[in-house]
């Protein structure tokens, strides 16, 4: 779908999908900022989450306090699609500052899932999301911290890539979770996934912390015909909805007819993930948002909504003196365990399946009733995220109210390539059961 | 600080400090109790065994990554760009509050 022969000249595409937005925006709320006028049309317009700085576009974050700040330089990976000839259509909204898993503490208004304007479309990468299964945009960038794209992916119905941790320059994107954050793609399909993964992976030099691999030709890569050991495990079906659980089980006999093995593994309790997370998450968020002073740009830190103070006072105290071993050191050694763990069972299978999240999307306002507000949605996202390996959502199906279910593949530490590529030999033999073809037709 | 679990009044208003956050008493009340349940809930970490486990610093395992100062040169800011979302600058430079004390 994305590469296309030139019959349409770039700006007929770029004005399609700009029109597409305006009309739709208002009642889907998947954008913070449309940009009209884009200097130089390229050949392709893509959405990106509104925490990637944009030069001259306002980036807020999805927060007040950000709400006029126009950054003096481009994302890494904003300036790496710009270099492929990609144009910005617009900022996506967020939970603010990627607090959160439904876009319901966006300080802009929460996004609606196409499918259901009831309900949310998942988060923090919701707006992107919900922009890509509406097609308002062929693509959209979004970032990841611990299910922030294969969730909302999962709950709208498209395909979303959390790269290995590293992969993907965080140079330029509004800092949550220093060691979780992930930017990636999101997608109707998963060649789209690997050719955008191409272009914006890759060691930065502005990004310490991005890896020095060499990026691989994922495209080609994901064509070849390949037979994956499939991994499965009880543990990540427990508190499954039983239709997502159905549905999950549905796929891997697909899998197992296309001839692929299923195994049974084992795998430490997610339930372990989301402790870690927690406190690594929240104290990272501490240190990261001290920046937000409104002395040198944004409003003053009185314009923090309640999810980020929570998530500061939280970080600030497991990190203070008398704490800090109990808590951060402590969630620093189970993040070795969930590692060691995972290599264990990669030395058995190549990718691990599941589903990615345990319900179909919530209507907005339910959140309240969780306690962290969305960390147990994210159960089965949070150990690759806490362990840094990759993971893809596709879609498998729709539920009873005719919601979509996501089903997640994660692989070995920058295995793209065989989550990729097995995503895609699903895609190929079942057409994900035409759930994204559906839910473009919902947007006519 | 106390200890235990339940954070208390005082606790809450001294993170608060350390966090540069003005809370009103409602927040205090409320962050209080939503803070402290969560730390109950990640006493589970001490479930597990991790008397010979070394920390995680960084999942793929990088190590100190260097460059020569000034090498690059590319990404550079101009005063105008630096100063340009500042809601107050004074003579090309950014303005702060006193620091206390001083």
């Amino acid at each position: 779908m994305l590469i296309e022969k030139n019959e349409v000249t770039s700006k007929e595409v770029h004005d399609f999908f700009l029109e597409r937005s305006k009309k739709y925006n208002p009642s889907l709320n998947a954008f913070v900022t449309l940009i009209e006028k884009e200097s130089d049309i390229q050949s392709l317009p893509l959405a990106i989450k509104d925490n990637f700085c944009t030069n001259g576009i306002r980036t807020t974050a999805s927060s007040k306090l950000l709400d006029t700040f126009v950054p003096p330089y481009n994302a890494t990976v904003v300036q790496k699609l710009k270099n492929s000839k990609i144009s910005i259509i617009g900022k996506n909204n967020l939970d603010a500052w990627a607090h959160g898993s439904s876009t319901e503490t966006s300080d802009y208004g929460p996004s609606k899932n196409p499918w259901d304007i009831t309900k949310s479309p998942g988060g923090s990468s919701g707006g992107s999301a919900a922009a890509v299964s509406a097609y308002l945009a062929p693509a959209a960038i979004g970032s990841e911290t611990a299910g922030s794209i294969r969730q909302p992916a999962s709950w709208t119905g498209v395909v979303g890539l959390k790269p290995t941790y590293g992969r993907v320059s965080r140079y330029g994107v509004v800092a949550m979770g220093s060691s979780f954050d992930c930017p990636g793609p999101i997608t109707l399909t998963v060649e789209d996934a690997a050719y955008l993964l191409k272009i914006i992976a890759g060691k930065d030099e502005y990004d310490a912390t991005s890896a020095d691999m060499p990026v691989p030709d994922y495209q080609s890569d994901i064509k070849e015909k390949k037979k994956f050991t499939i991994g499965i495990t009880d543990e990540y079906f427990e508190g499954v909805d039983d239709e997502v659980k159905q549905k999950t089980m549905d796929a891997l006999k697909v899998f197992e007819k296309m001839g692929h093995t299923v195994k049974k593994i084992e795998l430490i309790s997610p339930k372990y993930a989301i402790s870690v997370y927690t406190i690594l998450q929240r104290a990272e968020v501490s240190s990261n948002l001290a920046r937000y002073t409104g002395i040198r740009f944004g409003n003053d830190r009185s314009y923090f909504g309640d999810e980020a103070k929570k998530r500061i006072m939280l970080g600030t105290y497991t990190l203070s003196h008398g704490y800090f071993d109990a808590y951060y050191k402590t969630a620093q050694k189970v993040r070795t365990l969930i590692i060691e763990d995972f290599k264990k069972v990669f030395q058995e299978v190549d990718v691990i399946i599941s589903p990615t999240t345990p319900i179909t999307a919530l209507k907005l306002g339910e959140f309240e009733k969780y306690p962290f507000f969305g960390e147990v949605m994210d159960v089965l996202n949070e150990p690759a995220a806490v362990a840094g390996i990759p993971g893809i959502s596709i879609p498998i199906g729709l539920d009873k109210s005719n919601m979509p279910i996501g089903l997640q593949i994660m692989g070995n530490y920058f295995d793209e390539s065989s989550v990729l590529n097995l995503a895609n030999q699903f895609e190929k033999e079942t057409n994900f059961f035409d759930v994204i073809k559906k839910g473009v037709e919902i947007y006519g | 600080m106390t200890k235990s679990t339940e954070l208390s009044t005082k606790d809450i208003e001294h993170l608060a400090v350390l966090a540069n956050l003005q809370l009103n008493e409602k927040e205090i009340e409320k962050f209080k109790e939503q803070l402290s349940k969560t730390l109950n809930y990640v006493e589970n970490l001490h479930e597990l065994n991790t008397s010979n486990v070394s920390v995680t610093n960084h999942t793929t395992n990088q190590k100190n990554v260097f460059f020569e100062d000034g090498k690059i040169c590319e990404r550079m800011f101009s005063q105008e760009e630096a100063l340009a979302n500042a809601k107050e600058t004074k003579n090309k430079l950014f303005v702060a509050k006193r620091v206390k004390g001083l």
